[in-house]
């Protein structure tokens, strides 16, 4: 509960920018002061987070407060963008703006509006609901310290699946809200709608909760690894995603970069998962409670009360949430590569380089590229023999010159005497003749003599 | 539109030159006064905020809307005749 009772103005200044863009305001401009971001924390996080952590009954009533505050101050807020904020506003919904110049200023705010009321409902509450709820995982921690919480703490989860229909239908806001933390809790509630049986999802992971709870003070991580790696080799996922998980889970060398790695290959395994049978499915949303927790509960995070403060302000964000990684990719490379190490012993025999593919699909530079691929024996016969061949040119040239000189007897043989070429033919052959004389062998000596004949 | 009017023909058909904002298809008497008194007294006026619009029909109609409150059919009219006349001499 103490969580958000830090005083906002001792926030740094791109902290407060990351917390506003996490819930959804619009940014003053950006050379506006460190006290405008202050106040618009004020008005739309303090408040909203007052809210959220009351009793259960305001939770909704706030909500809708909440948003219909925010829209009205976006609507403000939208006035005082800067040109390239509008821009940049209507570059995240899909829209290439022109120049916004005086004369065209107006329509694109009244387009950004529209499009915001028009995917807006879901939307804004999506995003909303992701940033309150992906830490909702957050809350179960502190209700494991205090159970009292447990019920509220199932209230929301049923107002988030009940936003689940408004998250899925917007596919922008699928774009909005892809990275990190707030997929995991969104694949989460994407499962308990299929299922159609959130209940069961719910009590497996108090199940998991508890046996957490024990794990929590042994060493966890080494168990919940070999469970997630049970559950790969279950479900038949392919070899390519545990190295990933692995590493994020056993060396976590910063939360959020953990966080990163996950993103990916739960993005991939929840392809998967959908496909393969609801039992694995429900496995899987154990497995991926329990990952989280490990990775919060993890030991060597300093103090956790930090970390439970920070992540859910740090997770459901884009570029900014980029600038802050940036300096911990390191350590996950380094990780994977121990894991690389480590899994080139393994008993399983999992191969970790499939998944590099998958990162140069994403959109980055693929890093690495496939060696030549081994040449079949066939390949390398062709190629031998190849080598010992005559090359073709040289093949042509030959041919050339023996047609040539084919042609050149068939013209001596057959030649009259018109032909110009026959006294010179006669002067060669007299030539060689009286040069060579009687070595010349009885062919050669055939043509002059029929040549002279005639 | 199933067929367009002689005025869209008229204009789409030469360079506009100095022609008044009411040479534009779908721009009457009204909206030309209207037009003409928030500052758009020719038609290239209102080409160079079709062009600043990048050609796009939606931001366009509702600028004409919005300026002139044209209504849809003007607004459509308005639009062809300034996306014709690009295509063939712009």
């Amino acid at each position: 509960m103490s969580l958000f009772m830090e005083d906002p103005a001792h926030f740094s200044k791109s902290r407060l920018k990351l917390d506003l863009v996490a819930h959804n305001v619009v940014l003053p401009p950006t050379k506006s002061r460190k006290e405008i971001y202050v106040d618009l924390y004020l008005k739309h996080i303090a408040q909203k987070n007052a809210g959220d952590f009351s009793s259960d009954d305001e939770d909704q009533e706030q909500d809708l407060a909440d948003k219909e505050e925010e829209e009205d101050a976006e609507i403000l807020v939208q006035s005082c963008l800067t040109d390239d904020d509008l821009k940049a506003a209507l570059l995240k919904h899909g829209v290439k703006a022109g120049p916004i110049v005086a004369s065209t200023r107006a329509l694109y705010e009244n387009k950004l509006r529209r499009l915001e009321q028009s995917e807006g409902q879901g939307h804004v509450n999506g995003v909303e609901k992701g940033v309150l709820y992906s830490d909702s995982e957050e809350e179960e921690e502190q209700g494991e310290q205090e159970d009292g919480e447990s019920g509220s703490e199932g209230a929301k989860e049923e107002t988030a699946e009940q936003s689940n229909q408004a998250q899925q239908g917007s596919s922008q806001n699928g774009d909005f809200v892809y990275p990190q933390c707030f997929l995991l809790s969104s694949r989460m509630r994407a499962h308990a709608t299929r299922k159609g049986e959130p209940i069961p999802k719910r009590n497996s992971r108090n199940v998991i909760k508890s046996s957490q709870q024990s794990r929590h003070h042994c060493s966890q991580i080494p168990v919940g690894m070999t469970k997630a790696s049970s559950v790969d080799q279950r479900s038949g996922l392919g070899s390519g995603f545990p190295p990933g998980t692995h590493s994020a889970v056993s060396n976590g060398g910063s939360s959020i970069s953990s966080q990163r790695s996950f993103s990916i290959t739960e993005m991939v395994e929840r392809r998967k998962s959908l496909s393969s049978s609801p039992n694995t499915e429900r496995e899987l949303n154990g497995r991926n409670v329990q990952e989280h927790w490990s990775r919060s509960n993890r030991p060597d995070t300093p103090i956790v009360d930090t970390m439970k403060n920070q992540s859910p302000y740090y997770t459901p964000k884009e570029s900014p949430y980029k600038r802050k990684i940036k300096p911990s990719q390191e350590p996950v490379k380094d990780t994977i590569e121990e894991m690389f190490l480590n899994m080139e012993a393994s008993p399983t025999g999992i191969c970790a380089t499939r998944r590099r593919p998958i990162k140069g699909a994403a959109g980055r530079p693929v890093q690495y590229i496939y060696p030549d691929t081994p040449t079949s024996p066939t390949t390398l016969e062709r190629r031998e023999v190849e080598r010992r061949l005559v090359p073709i040119h040289i093949q042509i040239l030959v041919f050339f010159i023996l047609a040539c000189l084919l042609y050149i007897i068939y013209v001596c043989v057959e030649g009259n005497s018109f032909s110009p070429f026959v006294a010179l033919l006669d002067s060669l052959d007299q030539g060689s003749e009286s040069e060579e004389g009687l070595m010349l062998q009885a062919e050669t000596q055939d043509t002059p003599v029929i040549s002279g004949q005639e | 539109m199933s067929s367009t009017s002689q005025k869209h023909k008229d204009f789409v058909a030469e360079p506009m030159g100095e022609k008044p904002v009411n040479a534009l298809a779908g721009i009457g008497e009204v909206l030309g006064k209207r037009l003409e008194d928030k500052g758009f007294d020719k038609a290239y006026v209102v080409l160079g905020q079709f062009l600043v619009l990048k050609k796009d029909e939606e931001l366009f109609r509702d600028w004409l809307k919005d300026t002139c409150s044209a209504n849809i059919k003007q607004q459509g009219d308005c639009f062809g005749c300034l996306k014709e006349w690009c295509d063939a001499f712009l």
